[in-house]
Formats: structure tokens, C-alpha cells, sequence
């Protein structure tokens, strides 16, 4: 087991490794530099203070200088500074990142519980009138876009139960249930369409299960239907369900982007997005580097969780 | 008797669906298989040919969008009565914060929103195939380091790669289309290649090989039409992810130029008046999520379709 994390954590390295290889070449090798658009906002662009501000963020040295600097600060856990607020990149993301995990996460928790739920109700009713009427829904929350279920949560909210989201973002540890107040919304709109597609999933992957040789037997051996679908049925149709779940939540994090813009959190997604319009190299490299952390963390998480629902993978 | 095996490779069971059996006379030239087909497919799936039907209606309004619009859609109106006007008889869908009429808007929107999403999906699909049918095939180191791309590019959310790339090419439609395509590539790359390698190990490739083929003709004639059909279905549901993705970045900003109306920008120019002017909000999104819900209606049935041993 040990062993197997171990070389899963090695091939998420190498991973991770060509991400930032590719985005620091590719950032430093499109047009618009961010010392330009620091002059630019300062009103003047002379060579002169060109030259002195590519010198004070070591943008003068040559490329592959540059690559070897950053590469062996990477090593040492020193992300460097932004270019623009010259704070350490780590710290920025530190106060940022617990919003977004909190967001996704409980995003995931709303999506996972509904998706299963209506997964499961649809494959054991299946062929009825609630099977058709679960499935229309599953097939609509995954074609609506999450901003758009968002909007109409302000919306219809304020027209018709007068509710508005309160303004000014409170930590989930100062203030609890004004944080939930802010978060819920934007986390149902987030979960809205990786619950359909687990919903989907689960009904397919449990139908395939209940059409196996061993359903029947246990059925022939008289367990109650009830018995048959949750210890045989589920358990055994989890697999592709938890594989899915870990592919969605990358999907999660790029919907936080939006979402933390319409209910102004302060969260990655804003770091982000305005790191990427002001050229801040650090901020924009290191961002990337931890969704790929995250992402392969996840993927880890997933193939230890095979082995938690399924003992054969866990001996083999 | 290799003969026969090149044959029936290149007339696969998998390639256009299934024969319809009933049919005594089978067709073989490619457009009489591809007709049959989808005759079989509009009788066994309404719901699919329903998405169909909205798909095409879509295009036509899109195409002729200066006909259906009532009103210009970039004309602002003045006046007190003219702004955030609800809908009405003359303007069915409202009006905006600067007095332009929301249906027409509406209209001119799906045009920037299926330009998008096709020229998008065409690259990202042949682009895609052609690099993992190869892949696949070859094997190799080439391989491997293509893989990694693929897991690279595919650890980033797809908001924040098209994010990046949007932003630091400038905002233009053009490069929209290339960065919604470069996120999208590597989910047909791997599908082919998972696809390649599989038909790799058939029968009918060893028969070809031994018949002398060069790869190039082993791939094209052999491996492109038997990997089509989960391609086809990635194509038809990826379209709806572009059109989202696209007004994702419109909304953010940094997708179509604002003189263009595009749905993305419409929705989050409405976010100031959401609670004075739902209709700002609520047609917008509404024709997006009705667009999307089609092409991923079609997918399902397409694949259903293509796909008879998953039909339950």
C-alpha cells in the first residue's frame, strides 16, 4: 500500500513538473509584459525605468537563468513574490485558499449526496414514470450552467422571499452561520451539474451491477430487495462513481472562479483571474502548480478509496 | 480469404451503427449506409431527434438572425421608459440598462456561441484523433511524453486553462477558439488512443499488416473508422461544454469583444440589475442552457445509437 502511494506520488510529481515547465515557458514567450503594464499604470514607459524595474524582478537575466532560479526555489518551498503587491506568493494564497476549499468542498458534499440519491432512487425505480422524471432532471442540471443557476438564486431570491445573501465575507470560524449563509448558494449552483453527472453515473453503473450473475444468485438465495441494492448493487457499482467524483472536482475548482466573482469571496478563483490580466508570473505559476496538487492529490484519494470499497484491489 | 478479413474491416460493425436488420437489400456505399442509419436512428430515438430538430433551428435563427431579430440589437434607446424595460408586445424579451432590445440580442448571441463551439470542436476533434490514433499506435516514447501533456494539460480545470490562454493571447473570438481548443484536444487524444490500442491487437489490423500495408494505411483505412463512434459522442457532448465554457469567459470578460452581443457578456452585464430586471438574466441563460441541453440530449442518443450493447 505504502509502496503504492509512494509511486503514485512520484508519477503526480512528474505531472506537476511538465505543468510548470510548459506554463513558464509558454507565459514568458506570448507578448504584453508585466513590466509595461506596471509603467502603463504608473503613466510613463521610458527605457530607463523599464530597465530598472526588469532589474529589481530579475526579468533581465536570461531565460533559461531565470528557469534554473525559480526551479530550485520551487524545490526549497519559496514560491517568490508577486510582482505587483511584492508580498510572498505563498502567504497571498494561504489567506485565499481556505475559502475555495471550503466552496468545493461543501460543493462536493451537496453533489455527491443528491447525485447518489437520485442515482440510486432512478436505477431501483427503473423503467417508471420517477425514473424518466429523474432523468430529464439529471440531463437539465448538467446543461445549465452554474453561473446561470447562480444569478437566478440572487434573483428569484430577493423577487420573491425578499432574501438577500449578506454582504461582507466572515470566516467560517468567526462567524458560522453567516459564513453558511454566503457559501450555500454559490455551493448548491457549483454542485448542481457534478450531482447530475454523478446521477447519471450511479444509474448506470448500478443498473449494469443488477443484471449481474451474482445479483441473481443472491436473489435466488432470497435477500430482500433492499439488501440487494445497498450491500450488492451499490458497493459494487461504486468504482466508476468515486472515479467520476475525482475527475468533477477539477471541474469544481474552475467553477469557483466565477462563483466567488458574483458573491464577491475572497477565495483563489479572484487571485487568479487577476493574476492572469496583470501578468504576475509567481502568482499565476504557483496557482497552476496547486491545481495540479490538488487535482493529483484527489486522483490519490480515488485510488485509495478503491481499495477501501473493494478488497481485491486492495490485496492484488 | 485476407481478402475478406480487409473487407469486412473497412465495412465494421461499429463504424455507422447498426444495419438495420429488416432490411434485406443492404447498402453499401457510404452515403446509403449513413442514410440508413439515420433513418433507423430518428425511429428509435425521439428524444434525440427532438435535440436534433432544436440544434437546426438554432443554426437557422443564428444564420438568419438580421431576419428573426425584431429590433437592432446594438440600437440604444433614450428615455426613462426606454431602460430595463419589462417584456411587452413590442419587446418580447424586454429591454436592457441601455434600452437595446433583449430578443434580438438574444438572437445575434447564438451566433458568437455556435461560431465558437464548431470551429472549437472540429480542431479539438481532428486535432485530437489524428495525435491519439497515432500515439496509440506507435507506442513508444513519443507516447509516453504525449501522455504526459495530456495529464498535464488535463490537471488544470478547464475555466482556468482557457482563462489563461485567453488572457494572455488578448481577447479576440479567434483566440477564444484556440484556447477552448487546447483544453479540449487532450480529452479526444486520450479517447483515441484508448480506442487505437485496443483495435490494434484485432485480427483484421494483423491481416492488413501481413498484407503489406504501410502504417499510414493501417490507421486511416483500418483505425479511423472503428474509432469513430465514441468520437462522434465525445464531439456532440464536448459542443455543449464549449458553448459553456465560451460564455464562461465572455462573462468573465476576457471571451467575445463587447460590441459583439454574446450571452456570456449579456448575463454578466445583467448581474447589476438582477433584482430590478429579471428578464436580463433569465432569457440569456435560458437560451444558453437550451442549447447545451440539445447537443447533450443528441450525444445521449448518438451514443445509445452507435452503441446498440449499452441500449437497456
Amino acid at each position: 500500500m505504502i509502496e503504492f502511494v509512494i509511486r503514485r506520488l512520484l508519477g503526480g510529481l512528474v505531472v506537476l513538473y511538465v505543468l510548470s515547465t510548459v506554463l513558464f515557458f509558454v507565459m514568458r514567450a506570448v507578448p504584453g509584459d508585466v513590466v509595461r503594464l506596471q509603467l502603463a499604470d504608473a503613466g510613463s514607459v521610458t527605457p530607463e525605468r523599464m530597465a530598472e524595474i526588469e532589474d529589481q524582478l530579475g526579468l533581465d537575466e536570461p531565460i533559461l537563468s531565470q528557469y534554473v532560479t525559480w526551479l530550485g526555489n520551487i524545490v526549497r518551498g519559496d514560491f517568490g513574490e508577486s510582482l505587483w503587491e511584492r508580498r510572498p506568493v505563498t502567504e497571498m494564497i494561504g489567506e485565499r485558499l481556505p475559502v475555495t476549499i471550503e466552496l468545493a468542498v461543501l460543493a462536493i458534499i451537496i453533489a455527491v449526496s443528491m447525485g447518489l440519491l437520485i442515482g440510486i432512487a432512478s436505477a431501483i425505480k427503473r423503467g417508471t414514470a420517477t425514473d424518466s422524471l429523474l432523468r430529464v432532471t439529471s440531463v437539465i442540471g448538467l446543461s445549465v450552467p452554474n453561473f446561470f443557476v447562480a444569478l437566478l438564486f440572487i434573483t428569484f431570491l430577493s423577487l420573491w422571499f425578499n432574501y438577500v445573501t449578506p454582504l461582507g465575507y466572515e470566516a467560517l470560524w468567526n462567524d458560522p452561520w453567516k459564513n453558511m449563509q454566503q457559501m450555500i448558494w454559490p455551493a448548491i449552483a457549483l454542485g448542481v451539474s457534478v450531482a447530475a453527472a454523478i446521477a447519471r453515473l450511479t444509474r448506470s453503473s448500478m443498473l449494469e451491477v443488477l443484471h449481474a450473475d451474482y445479483i441473481r444468485t443472491v436473489r435466488a438465495k432470497g435477500a430482500s430487495e433492499r439488501l440487494i441494492n445497498y450491500k450488492h448493487a451499490l458497493r459494487n457499482s461504486l468504482i466508476p462513481i468515486i472515479t467520476l467524483i475525482g475527475l468533477q472536482f477539477g471541474a469544481l475548482l474552475g467553477g469557483t472562479v466565477i462563483l466567488e466573482s458574483i458573491y464577491s469571496l475572497p477565495g483563489i478563483g479572484g487571485l487568479v483571474f487577476r493574476a492572469v490580466q496583470q501578468r504576475d508570473y509567481p502568482v499565476i505559476q504557483a496557482c497552476a502548480l496547486l491545481y495540479g496538487a490538488i487535482f493529483v492529490f484527489v486522483n490519490i484519494v480515488v485510488d485509495i478509496a478503491y481499495g477501501w470499497i473493494d478488497p481485491r484491489i486492495r490485496r492484488s | 480469404m485476407t481478402e475478406v478479413v480487409v473487407e469486412a474491416a473497412t465495412i465494421g460493425p461499429s463504424e455507422l451503427g447498426p444495419t438495420p436488420a429488416q432490411n434485406l437489400e443492404v447498402r453499401t456505399s457510404r452515403w446509403g449506409r449513413f442514410w440508413d442509419s439515420a433513418k433507423l436512428f430518428a425511429k428509435t430515438h425521439k428524444l434525440g431527434l427532438a435535440s436534433a430538430l432544436v440544434i437546426i433551428l438554432m443554426i437557422l435563427v443564428a444564420v438568419f438572425a438580421p431576419i428573426v431579430a425584431t429590433h437592432d440589437p446594438v440600437k440604444t434607446t433614450r428615455g426613462p421608459d426606454a431602460r430595463l424595460g419589462a417584456p411587452s408586445t413590442e419587446h418580447w424579451f424586454g429591454t436592457d440598462e441601455l434600452g437595446r432590445d433583449v430578443f434580438s440580442r438574444v438572437v445575434y448571441g447564438a451566433r458568437i456561441s455556435l461560431v465558437v463551439a464548431t470551429f472549437t470542436v472540429i480542431i479539438s476533434t481532428v486535432l485530437g484523433t489524428v495525435v491519439g490514433a497515432v500515439s496509440g499506435y506507435f507506442g513508444g516514447k513519443v507516447d509516453s511524453v504525449l501522455q504526459r501533456i495530456v495529464d498535464a494539460v488535463m490537471s488544470i480545470p478547464v475555466l482556468i486553462l482557457a482563462l489563461f490562454v485567453v488572457s494572455l493571447m488578448g481577447s479576440s473570438i479567434r483566440n477564444v477558439v484556440l484556447a477552448l481548443s487546447i483544453v479540449f484536444t487532450p480529452r479526444f487524444a486520450r479517447i483515441a488512443r484508448g480506442e487505437m490500442l485496443r483495435i490494434k491487437t484485432s485480427d483484421y489490423i494483423t491481416a492488413s499488416h501481413a498484407l503489406g500495408a504501410k502504417p499510414w494505411r493501417v490507421i486511416r483505412r483500418h483505425g479511423m473508422p472503428n474509432l469513430l463512434a465514441p468520437i462522434i459522442v465525445l464531439a456532440s457532448l464536448t459542443f455543449g461544454q464549449a458553448m459553456i465554457a465560451e460564455a464562461a469567459l465572455s462573462f468573465l470578460g476576457v471571451g467575445a469583444p463587447i460590441t459583439e452581443p454574446s450571452w456570456g457578456q449579456m448575463l454578466s452585464r445583467s448581474r447589476e440589475y438582477l433584482t430590478i430586471a429579471w428578464w436580463t438574466v433569465v432569457f440569456p441563460g435560458l437560451a444558453l442552457s437550451v442549447a447545451v441541453l440539445s447537443y447533450n440530449l443528441f450525444g445521449d442518443s448518438l451514443r445509445d445509437h452507435l452503441d446498440p450493447k449499452l441500449v437497456r
